[in-house]
């Protein structure tokens, strides 16, 4: 049965329908499916078959990005209030958009996915200054921080990455908390995530989720 | 002596050429070519058409930009703050809608041309058109009616209405954006424009499902562009890729120019639209930040073996960020025009 429902579920995502999507887990809860394998072997499944998907140059695009975190956030949420006990939290993030810019879109599909993953995010909207990432992260004992930059001269400013990568360096936390970033310069510049001193980077908000998880396993290693 | 609005309307109609048109964005540059903060020279329609024609002079590509930012047009319904950068684009800072009330309450000016915040737009025209009108392509940039509410709500709560509506809302405010769309173009074409971009990241499917791109985006489009026609009209998805769509849109818009996406294959795309209109190759300018001169000359080499032959070839470039050191554009200019010379008749 569970494999009808993820494939029902997978469909229903990849066509961007939501309604459907929510009758298949709510049709899979009522036959008797557990909300933790709704959780577990449905909703984690799915993100990582479209990861998979767009790893593999599936055309996937914004639209289906945005349905498949904004889906699967709201089937966790609802599945979580009935877990028996509370799920293991994997880690923490603070994430922002870089200071001088107000494109809050990818950072909004990064936040869905992560809070499926059991990633627990602290969303300090948006134009960020870069202090404000590093006092957040320190006192909230993230070990990541996100900064989302759509345009140029925010993805490469002083005000941006850089000035983030420059206080942890500072600070002595660089062992502690890594950085990715995202956003459209870096899919034009692959190798630009390095220039501005992040760790990694992500060609979209879903791929973004499985990044994040290993920087945060490298920093708890 | 050949003029840009030559080399433009022989590539159009595949005719013998000195060379390919070449279209260069240099926007904010304008006010490092004054010598004056973003913020000032953008007050001042003729801060931008004195620093357009001078760029144009030095460097000798073929158009002219009446584009100030693209936050202009939220100004024309009702933004009231901008965030300045001091190297790059203005960011919309008060968005118009937050609610879905503001949507209902949304007014779109009757006559553009008589708005406030379009006065310095129109001189910088003025100026533009009396300088050079006729002599090299005078460019608007007009959003799609799909698009344009990412400048009034946030890209993020537009792709919340878009998606998960109320759809009457969304429909509502859609049916606003394209008679604004309508009446901007209009504006702009009264002025002087020669060269509309009409720019929609939803006319591409790494936007939207094709579903959504043919249930949704192919109607509207008709709907923005049919009752103004597409004189001029440039196809431009934001930088998104449009080689998938490039069929359908031909099919139904009938759109004369296509502005690919640095992320498309120019080779692909010319085979799609071939002799049907004219092919605008365009260079991922961001890289020119930290390219070597060399690296620069040989993208552009690559760029005009893939889309020249056969004729019908614009060189282009996307955004042209401020920081772009003024040898590599120079690199990038003088080979568009050097390997992009001697243009012949197009063959079929």
């Amino acid at each position: 049965m569970l494999e009808d429902v993820i494939t029902a579920y997978n469909e229903a995502v990849f066509d961007t329908d939501r309604e459907r999507a929510l009758k298949v887990i709510h049709d899979a809860v009522d036959r008797g499916v557990s909300p933790e394998d709704v959780v577990f072997k449905v909703v984690i499944p799915a993100i990582e078959q479209m990861i998979k998907s767009i790893s593999e140059s599936f055309d996937a695009n914004l639209a289906q990005h945005f349905m498949t975190s904004q889906i699967a956030a709201e089937v966790t949420e609802e599945m979580l209030a009935r877990f028996r006990k509370a799920p293991e939290v994997v880690g923490h993030i603070v994430i922002g958009t870089a200071q001088g810019d107000l494109h809050s879109l990818g950072k909004r599909i990064v936040i869905g996915c992560l809070k499926s993953l059991m990633i627990d995010v602290t969303d300090l909207g948006v134009n960020v200054p870069p202090e404000k990432f590093v006092d957040e992260a320190v006192a909230r004992n993230a070990q990541v921080i996100g900064i989302s930059a759509m345009m140029v001269h925010t993805a490469r400013g002083e005000n941006g990455c850089i000035m983030v990568r420059e206080l942890l360096r500072k600070r002595g936390l660089e062992d502690r908390i890594k950085i990715i970033v995202g956003g459209a310069p870096y899919r034009y510049d692959l190798e630009l995530y390095k220039t501005v001193g992040a760790d990694a980077s992500a060609d979209d908000g879903i791929t973004a989720g499985r990044v994040i998880a290993g920087l945060i396993k490298e920093v708890r290693r | 002596m050949i003029t840009g609005m030559d080399r433009l309307a022989a590539a159009i109609q595949g005719k013998k050429s000195d060379r390919i048109p070449v279209f260069c964005n240099l926007i904010d540059q304008g006010a490092k070519e004054l010598g004056m903060p973003l913020k000032e020279y953008y007050s001042n329609g003729e801060n931008v058409a004195e620093a357009q024609l001078k760029m144009r002079e030095r460097f000798g590509y073929d158009n002219v930009w009446s584009l100030f930012y693209v936050g202009k047009e939220a100004e024309l319904l009702g933004c009231k703050e901008l965030i300045y950068a001091k190297d790059g684009p203005p960011n919309v800072a008060d968005f118009v809608i937050k609610t879905h009330d503001d949507i209902h309450r949304l007014e779109v000016p009757d006559d553009i041309s008589a708005h406030p915040a379009f006065q310095e737009t129109l001189k910088c025209l003025r100026i533009l058109k009396s300088e050079v009108g006729g002599k090299q392509a005078i460019c608007a940039y007009v959003t799609a009616s799909m698009t344009l509410p990412a400048l009034l709500m946030g890209m993020d709560r537009w792709m919340e209405l878009f998606m998960l509506g109320p759809a009457s809302v969304r429909d509502e405010l859609l049916e606003k954006c394209s008679d604004f769309f309508r009446k901007e173009i209009t504006a702009y074409r009264n002025a002087g424009a020669d060269v509309c971009v009409y720019a929609n990241a939803f006319g591409s499917t790494d936007f939207v499902p094709m579903r959504l791109f043919r249930e949704l985006s192919l109607p509207q489009m008709e709907k923005d562009l049919k009752p103004v026609g597409i004189d001029g009209v440039v196809y431009y998805c934001g930088g998104a890729r449009m080689n998938a769509v490039l069929e359908q849109v031909i099919d139904r818009l009938g759109i004369g120019a296509y502005y690919l996406s640095p992320l498309d294959n120019i080779s692909e795309g010319k085979k799609i639209i071939g002799n049907r209109a004219l092919t605008c190759g365009v260079i991922n300018d961001i890289m020119l930040i930290g390219w070597t001169m060399q690296e620069v000359r040989d993208e552009v080499r690559r760029m005009l073996d893939a889309g020249m032959p056969g004729g019908k070839f614009l060189f282009g470039t996307l955004v042209m960020p401020y920081n772009i050191p003024e040898e590599n554009i120079r690199a990038m200019l003088e080979t568009a025009y050097e390997y992009g010379a001697c243009v012949e008749e197009a063959t079929s």
